[in-house]
């Protein structure tokens, strides 16, 4: 018999019951779509600001003692310490290692173009393919890392020998153009180049020329070694714990450490790179980090107020919709307690309809949402939005949560109805 | 032996007095009517007597029992367990069918059970329409199905509020009928009614006026009559 009322009561109220479930699906569509891209958004927008450069910078530890008594920039270049370039593909091997999305080391020198002017001369790699000890294989370089700059010409490769980029303020201070033949005078020394590109960076870049690592090595001598590198990581935003690992990991608890090291904070992917290169620091580039956590955390929070005001609407849409059709029914809600039903049998039964009605709104609103993820997903990162499973029992209990809410007026005006009033009319 | 017993019943709503001093027994296999003019009390003391209200002082004692202090919850006991209501606007839930209805009273009180329902639909010449719903049905057929749904638990006592007040001469006869079937059969009735014709066939009519007992007719017509 309580099935029999339900159902009769379901399709009795079709309109109303259609209004409720889509008041759900409609809440369930947006807290979908908003979960799925706030869960997944951490790695979007971590990929969206990687191409604005690495978040890393891993130098020798002479190198760094230098910097950190006397303050001198990273990678000035004026260290005598360097790092094996064999064992930079060690960084795609580390705890985080999916997390690593490019790196490019750097080996500079100081040389005189065309004998006049002095300019920083920076080897690197461009798109460098890599053979790991995992056995799988990689492309990495400064074309990935550094998607922003606007080219004149093109970019080297790292087979271009005899070919170099030049910034374009030193190519317009030294009348050099696309195409133009150059000198670099190292020591004793004088190298002929081809202007292949000419860049923008947005910014002060430290070095002014750009030449193939195999080249600059080959020049100053230092075959297989580069002075630093540059790591581009998808990271966690800091919290209390990871800043306290930066400053000292040995201060952590077990427990503590563990959690430290197994969360893709930058303090965390800094150390664990420390483990697998040689007499390396690696630090963060703070400026970066700090930014991309600052940004992930507001777009997350933006996300979750949403969600939650998404879902509030709905609640206060099904409270109306609810307490509408109690009044509705208030001399069959009478009726049923003259014969004999106490207030919880009638208010299971409301809430079963509704509960019905709402799971079924909530299963188009899921399927809703998953298409509204994907939209804001091709729209905001051009990508598809990764669906998270975990999404569905946290939207069930958000939904249960919603109609309880939604419930608990008309509950109490089923309540306090008495059969006389609404049989009697007193 | 009385099965209803009301002793010194009043009833305030503020300023007014729906209902004062009343007095009154009901035995037990009695047919009672009560009238009076609209605003006369008929109604809260319909209310009070079906446990659907609560006096403001005085006693009410149903089978044996005090239940004029009950809470809501023990007064929703009584009324499924001892009390059978008819209502004049009948109140049958539209989207059950008749049978369903009858069922519904069944399903709060103890068991369902399709065969006794549709013997209690038979009973009142419904048989046929059992799987019909409220809709499908006339006035007369929607209050035989309300007296079906108020037998089908073997009430102690049967509450009819105006049960032919929206019926025509045809159907209010068939109810009549009903009734007087159930007075034989040993039921206890009270019918608040307006119509002299229903109050005929009762054993005594109470007429009622500012909330007060005005008269108390015996009808020397009907065997037993002389019961007060």
């Amino acid at each position: 018999m309580f099935f029999r009322m339900v159902k009769g009561a379901l399709f009795r109220q079709k309109g109303k019951m259609l209004m409720i479930a889509f008041t759900v699906a409609l809440g369930v569509s947006l807290a979908v779509a908003m979960l799925n891209v706030m869960f997944d958004a951490g790695d979007k927008v971590n990929r969206e600001l990687k191409t604005y450069g690495a978040n890393i910078n891993v130098i020798p530890k002479g190198a760094s003692l230098l910097n950190d008594i006397y303050g001198l920039g990273e990678g000035a270049g004026i260290s005598d310490k360097y790092l094996n370039e064999s064992e930079l593909g060690n960084i795609k091997t580390i705890f985080w290692a999916f997390n690593i999305v490019d790196f490019t080391p750097y080996l500079e020198m100081s040389a005189k173009l065309n004998g006049k002017t002095q300019v920083k001369i920076s080897g690197t790699w461009f798109r460098h393919h890599l053979e790991l000890p995992t056995g799988e294989s990689l492309d990495t370089g400064m074309i990935a890392m550094k998607k922003w700059w606007k080219i004149q010409g093109e970019w080297l490769s790292d087979d271009d020998e005899n070919y170099l980029m030049i910034e374009t303020n030193a190519a317009a201070k030294n009348n050099i153009s696309l195409g133009d033949n150059v000198k670099i005078f190292y020591g004793a020394k004088a190298y002929d180049f081809v202007v292949k590109g000419i860049f923008d960076s947005g910014s002060d870049e430290d070095a002014q020329v750009y030449l193939p690592l195999k080249k600059v090595q080959e020049i100053t001598g230092k075959k297989g070694l580069v002075s630093r590198a540059e790591v581009s990581a998808l990271t966690t935003p800091d919290n209390e714990l990871s800043k306290r690992a930066a400053q000292n990991p040995n201060s952590l608890s077990i427990k503590e450490w563990e959690t430290w090291y197994c969360t893709s904070y930058v303090s965390a992917v800094c150390y664990q790179i420390d483990e697998v290169i040689t007499d390396s620091v690696s630090k963060p580039i703070r400026r970066v980090a700090q930014s991309e956590g600052a940004i992930l955390e507001k777009t997350e929070l933006l996300m979750l107020l949403i969600t939650i005001l998404s879902l509030a609407g709905a609640a206060l849409g099904i409270s109306n919709l609810v307490t509408a059709s109690v009044m509705e029914r208030s001399a069959e809600i009478g009726l049923l307690k003259a014969v004999g039903a106490y207030d919880i049998h009638i208010s299971l039964l409301v809430i079963t309809e509704i509960v019905i009605a709402g799971m079924i709104g909530a299963f188009a609103g899921y399927f809703a949402g998953i298409g509204f993820a994907q939209i804001i997903g091709h729209s905001v990162f051009g990508s598809a939005i990764n669906i998270k499973p975990a999404v569905i029992p946290l939207v069930v209990f958000l939904v249960f949560a919603v109609i309880a809410a939604g419930s608990v007026p008309a509950v109490r005006f089923l309540l306090a109805l008495r059969p006389a009033e609404v049989l009697h009319g007193r | 032996m009385n099965l209803l017993e009301l002793k010194n019943v009043s009833k305030i709503y503020g300023e007014v007095k729906a209902l004062q001093n009343i007095e009154l027994s009901v035995a037990q296999g009695e047919w009672l009517a009560i009238m009076g003019p609209s605003g006369s009390g008929k109604t809260t003391m319909m209310n009070i007597i079906g446990c659907m209200d609560k006096p403001t002082h005085g006693r009410v004692i149903l089978d044996g029992t005090d239940i004029s202090k009950e809470n809501a919850k023990a007064l929703t006991s009584v009324r499924r367990d001892k009390i059978g209501l008819i209502f004049q606007q009948f109140h049958l839930i539209n989207y059950l069918t008749a049978l369903e209805n009858v069922m519904a009273a069944q399903y709060y009180h103890s068991m369902q059970d399709e065969k006794e329902a549709l013997e209690a639909l038979a009973r009142v010449g419904l048989a046929r329409r059992a799987k019909h719903l409220p809709s499908q049905l006339s006035g007369g057929e929607q209050q035989r199905v309300c007296i079906a749904r108020a037998l089908i638990n073997y009430p102690m006592l049967i509450l009819a509020d105006e049960p032919t007040g929206n019926l025509d001469e045809t159907n209010e006869k068939i109810v009549l009928d009903i009734f007087k079937a159930l007075h034989k059969e040993g039921s206890t009735i009270v019918v608040v009614t307006h119509d002299p014709e229903v109050a005929e066939n009762t054993q005594r009519t109470v007429i009622l006026e500012h909330g007060k007992i005005a008269k108390i007719n015996v009808n020397k017509k009907i065997n037993g009559g002389n019961k007060i």
